[in-house]
């Protein structure tokens, strides 16, 4: 076997955390603090956030003296995994808990750890990824974006692109060349914590083809940024990236994008389901279970310390399949359903408009199967 | 805090399955275990298409066994489970026959038969871990165009995805053999993680049919050369799997009423991958 997903099984404690998050979730929806929809990019909602830090459901993992929890990541899991099956409004909170937090915890500075992560577990702060740029797309060690070293810190000129949420989010982790691009282009990288509120950042949302703003261009214009915004060292910028994948793709967030649509459709035709309806409902949870157990052993691992990137990689590419294939599957079935209800409707048009993103976000389906295949030993 | 698999480094499933072998090889060779004599047993009890034992035991060893090769060894020494020239033979007197179970005896008891579709999981993964292997080295070797395949795109693509299939597959089985293991191959929440393995498999079975021998060319479609052994088995194995559970459709059938049960496919799902009360 060239991949190994070892089984784990969740903890009583943990299970005891999800009934308490499904009671959250219900009073939420009761109360009608917000309404299902979108997924973990695209429903943005600070007050629900602030909501789950005072629950102590952000930073779950972190150490208790950064404002975290000190639980696991397998609890962690739990929490995620059921607010995205709820489509609760994750999206403002979603990259600095999955990543910028945990990059600040392996790589940052005391001072940085004690300065961001506790606003971070609260909620009251919002970060975003500034990676991809107008020519650098999957081929990311090509950045151009460049920070200069001046006295008292760094200027970073360039820009960055499909920043999600830049324009409502407070920082940016940017990643710069801090080198010659030339001889070793891998080793010429940096990251900086960016201020998105800077008057050097210009955050201009670009619309999408759902007709909304999400994602960003984002220009640097000699932006300053203090010393003790570098995040790790200089030069390791590469290395720094690289880890945070495991984080990234690994999670409940790469299959469960059209849970919505699935549960909506079941709703639909609970009092009288067809033979396909039924077979369908099967096949994808069968699938569902196969790809929990997997992130469920990612997330073990990741709380072992390990780095479990290609394992990550894998599970992003195969969920990522699997939820673009329920869209075919449950709009075919559309014309079984005794009442198409407006749930069902606006979850599928949202499903499907959105589908093309999910395959590219956090690691195109190609760069993925790539990585897959160096795994195989086949580069 | 350090956590730790409940299948892979903890032993209990290891235990469970030498216990099982172990009253097996009692009765089989009067309490002589040897390597030699456990291979056997397996392939008699796990590989051959024989009935599975009354208390599903046997099948509980092969099962282990399998996947402790799978793991172990890469490639699999396909040679151990398989009797080639059988198998030959059989496909080509009747090929519909060859995939047909129709002749095996249904198993005696619920145990039996959550045994014996787990043991068919097994194989069926070994068998396409085999044929993965196997394909592997395979494009490496071959050159076309001046290189090797394993450096076209399209190769190293077409075989991640039967890789990812083979992952989903082999982690969905060792879910259900983690949890026939741990509460006992009687446990309630076993049958519906068998539907969901048997459904698993024969995605995977189609993905990686179709991969292994488009990247091989012809040559996979003789019977000199060793891929076909691994297609027939994964094939025949994939039937037998869906047979014994009454049809993939039956299987899906069965998740999807549990889906609507639960009125939520979320809460079917996490309610049956929690491990009961059961020890």
């Amino acid at each position: 076997m060239r991949f190994h997903f070892p089984i784990f099984a969740f903890p009583p404690e943990a299970e005891a955390l999800r009934a308490e998050v499904r009671a959250f979730v219900a009073g939420e929806l009761a109360a009608g603090r917000w309404k299902k929809g979108g997924d973990f990019a695209s429903n943005y909602d600070p007050a629900f956030s602030q909501r789950l830090g005072a629950r102590g459901w952000l930073g779950m993992t972190w150490p208790k003296r950064y404002g975290g929890h000190e639980r696991t990541m397998l609890e962690r899991l739990v929490v995620t995994e059921e607010l995205l099956a709820a489509s609760a409004p994750v999206a403002a909170h979603w990259i600095g808990d999955r990543q910028s937090g945990p990059l600040l915890l392996r790589y940052g500075s005391e001072s940085q750890r004690a300065e961001f992560l506790p606003r971070l577990a609260r909620g009251d702060i919002f970060f975003s990824i500034g990676m991809s740029e107008p020519d650098s797309g999957s081929d990311l060690a090509s950045v151009r974006t460049r920070a200069t070293k001046v006295d008292g810190g760094w200027t970073i000129s360039g820009r960055k692109v499909w920043t999600t949420f830049a324009h409502r989010n407070h920082y940016a982790i940017v990643l710069a060349r801090t080198g010659d691009a030339g001889a070793q282009r891998h080793a010429s990288l940096s990251q900086f914590i960016v201020d998105l509120k800077s008057p050097q950042v210009k955050a201009r949302p670009i619309v999408n083809m759902a007709g909304q703003e999400e994602f960003n261009e984002v220009v640097f214009d000699d932006a300053f940024v203090p010393d003790d915004r570098l995040v790790g060292e200089p030069g390791n910028g590469w290395t720094q990236v690289t880890s945070e994948l495991a984080f990234e793709r690994s999670g409940p967030e790469r299959y469960l994008s059209s849970i919505r649509l699935v549960e909506a459709a079941l709703a639909c035709a609970k009092d009288k389901p067809t033979p396909r309806v039924r077979e369908a409902l099967g096949r994808m949870s069968a699938k569902l279970m196969a790809l929990r157990t997997m992130s469920l052993a990612v997330a073990a691992q990741l709380q072992n310390g390990e780095a479990p990137n290609l394992e990550a990689s894998l599970i992003k590419d195969l969920g990522n399949a699997f939820e673009r294939e329920q869209i075919a599957v449950f709009r075919a079935l559309g014309s079984e359903l005794p009442r198409r209800s407006d749930d069902y409707l606006s979850a599928l048009a949202q499903a499907t408009l959105y589908s093309p993103s999910w395959t590219l976000r956090g690691g195109t389906r190609e760069i993925l199967r790539g990585i897959v295949a160096r795994g195989l030993g086949l580069r | 805090m350090s956590l730790a698999p409940i299948l892979g480094t903890d032993p209990l499933i290891e235990e469970a399955a030498t216990r099982a072998f172990n009253d097996l090889a009692e009765k089989w060779f009067a309490g002589k275990i040897t390597r030699e004599n456990l291979l056997a047993a397996v392939e008699q009890f796990g590989f051959a298409d024989a009935s599975p034992g009354e208390d599903g035991g046997a099948w509980l060893a092969a099962a282990a066994i399998i996947r402790a090769q799978a793991r172990a060894a890469a490639p699999i020494d396909m040679a151990l489970l398989l009797a080639t020239g059988e198998r030959a033979a059989a496909i080509a007197h009747d090929p519909a026959e060859y995939f047909c179970d129709a002749t095996a005896p249904a198993p005696a008891s619920a145990a039996a038969h959550a045994a014996l579709t787990l043991g068919r999981c097994l194989q069926v993964g070994a068998a396409m871990g085999a044929a993965l292997e196997l394909s592997i080295r395979y494009v490496q070797d071959r050159k076309q165009f001046g290189r090797p395949l394993a450096q076209f795109q399209a190769i190293q693509h077409s075989l991640a995805l039967a890789a990812e299939e083979v992952a989903a597959c082999s982690a969905i089985t060792d879910l259900a053999l983690a949890c026939a293991a741990r509460e006992g191959i009687a446990s309630k929440r076993l049958p519906a993680l068998l539907d969901a393995a048997a459904l698993v498999a024969g995605q995977a079975v189609n993905v990686v049919y179709d991969m292994t021998h488009q990247v091989h060319g012809a040559i996979g479609f003789t019977q000199e050369y060793a891929l076909h052994r691994h297609s027939l088995d994964l094939l025949r194995w994939r039937d037998h799997l869906h047979l014994a559970r009454g049809g993939d459709i039956g299987c899906a059938e069965r998740l999807g009423d549990a889906a609507l049960e639960a009125g939520s496919a979320w809460r079917a799902v996490t309610a049956s991958m929690t491990p009961g009360d059961s020890p």
